[in-house]
């Protein structure tokens, strides 16, 4: 493979407004590789944008002729050239959801609805289609996760797609189904003996040890970017507005922070006037909820937990960003909300009823979370609400055993139908 | 020479305990501490472990063993 470590300078770097990796933490400056951490403070390093150069590039204008596709906020993405993976992925509906919000007594509310996502149906093909063009860029010829699901899926799709090694990381209890989600691209799945715990040290150590783009360790900082696209659409897709709350399920904390950065790009550069109501409020698990207990006891301290929900995907117990998420709801004035298992399923099911939308779990955490900040008032009725709906309920079907009615079974003749179902009209 | 880099938190029982102090006389490893934020009540330590594989190993053992919560610098990277 050519050096990792020497960024492909396309004819477009020069002009484009991606500047450096900026540690979160102290604020030094670094070239942008394939690195995750500050060499000084052991600080996260996030994507730095020129937001002047940028400003004259960007337009509404210039947004709505580009692709249907997330790429069409490419000036606001951490890639130096054109995108050459995730072609299709984002712009997914966003739902006016009158009955979902007449059940929950919300006059202004909109689902954005990520079960659609191109390829893998989850928001998780918008991080991976940036983490893996911009892996690309850098030289690499194999892409690395690891990931009990949507990750592990929206991985090995892309590599398949780009025909890149991939290398899938897994704990050696995962159901069947999901390890066939991944083994259907054809990637090395590899199952991993041993604790979750033994999963992430594992992967830590492979991370430093092998020149591949593991999207969420080296490649992080690009990965993360692609949550962006979640608030750009929204506000894209809402007539040019910031809405008033949002309703985002948290894992690592990652998705939250973005949406949050992503408004605010948004409004720093004039594409949308300024929304100082905005609300970020963020929904979890209450099997898994080290956000929220943070939350609750008003100290920025995470500490771990051991995960016990049905809404695996956000089973996430030591969170990388959840000190970040805790202080973007704080300085919003939002609020952080955890939902008991059947609680999700409830939500599930609300949704579906409702708006014809099959999420899976993690949906279930937010419609759960959402209905209960709408029950005490901390969203109000005519507020403009958006709740993130970010994975497709076909991926999560176990969740539902026993929970659904059955068919009504009958005989096949009319005289059967009309006295066992009996419909009115 | 291994580097490894690690994330510590530590329960409200452990966060007096001159943990650094012991690594450093009982294993032969240098730590080498970048951030830390702790209260009276919880805390967490980002630090460096340098030394060999095997002593790393054992010193990650004994902090679990402790009850301080040993992860990556990354903290959980296994996703959903
Ligand atoms: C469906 C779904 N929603 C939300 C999340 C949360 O994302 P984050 O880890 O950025 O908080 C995940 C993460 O795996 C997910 O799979
Ligand atoms: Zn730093």
């Amino acid at each position: 493979m050519s050096n990792p470590s020497v960024p492909i300078q396309s004819d477009s770097a020069a002009h484009s407004g991606v500047k450096a990796l900026k540690c979160r933490e102290c604020g030094r400056r670094y070239e942008l590789l394939a690195i995750h951490v500050c060499e000084f403070c052991f600080g996260p390093l996030e994507v730095e944008y020129d937001y002047d150069v940028i400003g004259r590039k960007i337009s509404r204008q210039s947004i709505e002729a580009g692709p249907v596709s997330l790429w069409r906020y490419k000036d606001l993405l951490p890639v130096l050239g054109e995108p050459t993976a995730g072609l299709h992925a984002g712009m997914t509906p966003l739902v006016r959801a009158e009955r979902l919000g007449k059940a929950l007594g919300l006059k202004n509310l909109y689902v954005k609805n990520d079960t659609v996502n191109h390829p893998t149906l989850s928001f998780k093909d918008r991080v991976v289609a940036v983490a893996t063009t911009r892996a690309l860029e850098l030289g690499f010829t194999t892409i690395a996760c690891a990931s009990t699901g949507n990750l592990a899926n929206s991985v090995s799709a892309h590599a398949a797609s780009c025909g890149m090694e991939c290398f899938v990381f897994i704990p050696h209890d995962l159901e069947a189904g999901k390890v066939l989600g991944n083994l259907i691209y054809k990637p090395t799945v590899v199952s991993v003996k041993g604790t979750y715990d033994d999963v992430n040290r594992l992967c830590s150590e492979i991370g430093a040890e092998y020149p591949w783009a593991f999207v969420n360790i080296n490649i992080r900082p690009y990965y993360a970017e692609g949550s962006k696209s979640l608030a750009f659409e929204t506000a894209e897709q809402l007539g040019w507005r910031v809405p008033d709350q949002v309703v985002v399920p948290i894992a690592s904390g990652s998705l939250l922070t973005k949406i949050w950065k992503g408004f605010h790009e948004f409004t720093r550069l004039g594409l949308v006037d300024e929304n100082p109501l905005l609300k970020v409020n963020g929904a979890q698990a209450s099997g898994c909820s080290p956000v929220y207990q943070a939350y609750v006891s008003g100290k920025n301290h995470i500490v771990p937990v051991r995960p016990n929900t049905i809404a695996k995907s956000l089973a996430i117990g030591n969170p990388a960003d959840g000190f970040y998420a805790l202080d973007v709801v704080g300085k919003s004035g939002g609020q952080v909300e955890q939902a008991t298992d059947p609680e999700i399923i409830d939500g599930m099911k609300l949704l579906a009823e409702t708006e014809g939308i099959f999420a899976e779990t993690a949906g279930g955490v937010t419609v759960a979370c959402l209905k209960k900040l709408a029950q005490k008032g901390s969203i109000r009725p005519d507020e403009l609400t958006v709740a993130y709906i970010t994975g497709n309920g076909l991926k999560t079907m176990e969740a539902l055993a026993g929970s659904l009615s059955q068919p009504v079974s009958i005989d096949p003749n009319l005289s059967s139908f009309r006295q066992i179902v009996n419909p009115k009209s | 020479m291994a580097h490894l880099r690690i994330h510590l938190t530590f329960p409200e029982d452990r966060v007096r305990d001159p943990i650094i102090y012991e690594i450093s006389k009982n294993f032969q490893v240098v730590p080498n501490i970048r951030r830390a934020d702790v209260s009276d009540k919880t805390g967490w330590m980002e630090l460096e472990l340098v030394g060999d594989l095997s002593e790393i190993e054992l010193t990650i053992d004994w902090l679990r063993k402790k009850g301080v919560h040993v992860d990556p610098l990354e903290k959980s990277i296994l996703e959903g």
